[in-house]
């Protein structure tokens, strides 16, 4: 049976520090002469909302619902699919399925694995 | 289980219709239904704006168990599934199109008949 | 809307140029690699399916849903097969509704109906809860379709949201909205437009876009690519019994 669990809308340090600095892709893109509608990752986001629901951790319908209320009232501003993903994470994170310290360092460390190539 | 093809309904709907044999749908397509306005729990598929509105059954679809989340009835039980038609001004009561419509999706126990 | 990269327009030499790309790596995409690495490492759910879903969503596009219904414009004979049981139609064009799991993703599974319009019944399909849409026909779905503002309204004031889209029908047209809220999948089968006789499916295929496909847009000589709507707006005007004022 699927939880109803209540949706925390403050907002998460970590993913305020990623929202603010202007790099969504609809603004990024457009200065590098791009003109794919998506980034790179859109595929793996999307792919990972069905894994998430498939294997039961996420199901569909609870994600999109929490997905609904964040994007309206605390990602508003943010497009997509920049609001899908933070969105995403918001409720990851409120349901315990990762930590926003562990997450924290991994972006850490994936940052300097991406850059030391 | 194995599942039997039916004709399909004439009815701009274009769907393999499909139950077990064995599961005998309640409904035919053209049958008067009410859905019925039940209390929930959990995150449900019935929306809210279908709830206690008299419709038209459109269509038989596919056979399947009822979503777990239902707040009673979680017996495992497979059921037949319809395309329901209404009219939007049983829907909405100011709308102001005599003719438009709108379906949705509905597991059988969620179905009254109406005569 | 095309996938590829634009290349530099401006000399000779800029056609020996690679794409351009967007050279910095974003905490976005920082974001995304790191939750999934963590998720997987969790057992969340596992790479391998992470992997296969990847490669369908990779894989789908609206090209499939265009061929389909140009086939049924053109093939009287397949149309009454797509009609009996779409799915199997759709295997007929190259599109498998099984993949990747052998039974369908778990959002669209393996039941796509079709809807007929007629000169008199227009069809416009929305998911009120979740934005359900039919991928493997039509590829991912877009933005608008996956907004409130579209899966509250639409519901409510169809024909005040098409015109949006700028299509505005005749009172006497039947608008019926479907709202996709369990496992069939939707999509439109446009009515053929005049002016297109003696087309090849390859021509027709070029004007059936996904808007078409979905209920905002009719497909017509010369449309072959479609256009945003006019009103972005991001708050949903809520549903309510007194008396709305006019758009």
């Amino acid at each position: 049976m699927s939880q109803k669990s209540e949706l925390d809308l403050a907002r998460v340090a970590l993913l305020e520090a990623i929202r603010g600095q202007g790099k969504e892709w609809e603004v990024l893109a457009p200065c590098y002469g791009v003109t794919n509608p998506n980034p790179p990752w859109k595929t793996s986001l999307t792919a990972m909302c069905d894994s998430l629901d498939a294997s039961g951790a996420l199901p569909t319908l609870d994600r999109r619902r929490a997905e609904d209320e964040l994007a309206e009232v605390v990602y508003n501003d943010v497009p997509a699919p920049e609001s899908q993903l933070l969105a995403l994470v918001h409720t990851m994170l409120n349901r315990g399925l990762v930590a926003e310290g562990e997450l924290a360092g991994r972006m850490r460390t994936v940052r300097s694995r991406l850059e030391a190539v | 289980m194995k599942s039997k093809t039916i004709e399909k309904s004439q009815n701009n709907i274009g769907v393999l219709e499909e139950h077990p044999l064995g599961v005998q749908p309640r409904f035919k397509v053209g049958d008067r239904v009410q859905l019925r306005d039940m209390p929930y729990f959990f995150y449900t598929r019935s929306q809210m704006w279908a709830r206690g509105i008299v419709g038209t059954i459109a269509a038989l679809t596919y056979s399947d168990l009822v979503p777990e989340d239902e707040a009673f009835n979680v017996d495992g039980r497979v059921e037949q599934y319809y395309i329901v038609r209404f009219r939007q001004k049983d829907v909405w009561p100011e709308y102001p199109f005599e003719n438009d419509t709108i379906q949705t999706e509905s597991p059988e126990r969620w179905l009254e008949p109406i005569s | 809307m095309t996938d590829t990269p634009k290349y530099g327009s401006s000399g000779a030499d800029q056609c020996h140029k690679a794409a351009p790309t967007v050279d910095e790596i974003t905490d976005f995409e920082i974001l995304e690699i790191a939750v999934r690495e963590l998720a997987i490492e969790r057992g969340l759910f596992t790479a391998d399916d992470h992997r296969r879903f990847t490669e369908f969503a990779e894989s789908i596009g609206p090209a499939g849903g265009s061929r389909l219904v140009a086939k049924i414009w053109t093939d009287p004979a397949f149309k009454a097969r797509a009609m009996q049981d779409p799915v199997k139609a759709c295997l007929e064009i190259g599109i498998d509704w099984s993949k990747p799991t052998g039974f369908g993703t778990p959002s669209d599974y393996t039941h796509l109906t079709i809807l007929e319009n007629t000169p008199t019944l227009h069809h416009v399909i929305t998911c009120t809860l979740c934005s359900c849409y039919p991928r493997p026909l039509l590829g991912m779905s877009p933005e608008w379709y996956r907004t409130t503002n579209y899966r509250r309204r639409l519901p409510r004031w169809p024909r005040q949201v098409l015109a949006e889209f700028g299509l505005i029908l005749p009172p006497e047209v039947e608008v019926r909205v479907e709202d996709s809220n369990q496992k069939c999948r939707f999509m439109v089968l446009p009515v053929r437009p005049e002016g297109t006789e003696n087309w090849t499916e390859e021509q027709l295929a070029e004007i059936v876009t996904r808007d078409c496909m979905i209920g905002v847009a009719l497909p017509r000589p010369g449309r072959t690519a479609d256009v945003a709507p006019v009103h972005k707006a991001r708050r949903p005007v809520h549903s309510s019994h007194q008396e709305e004022g006019a758009r």
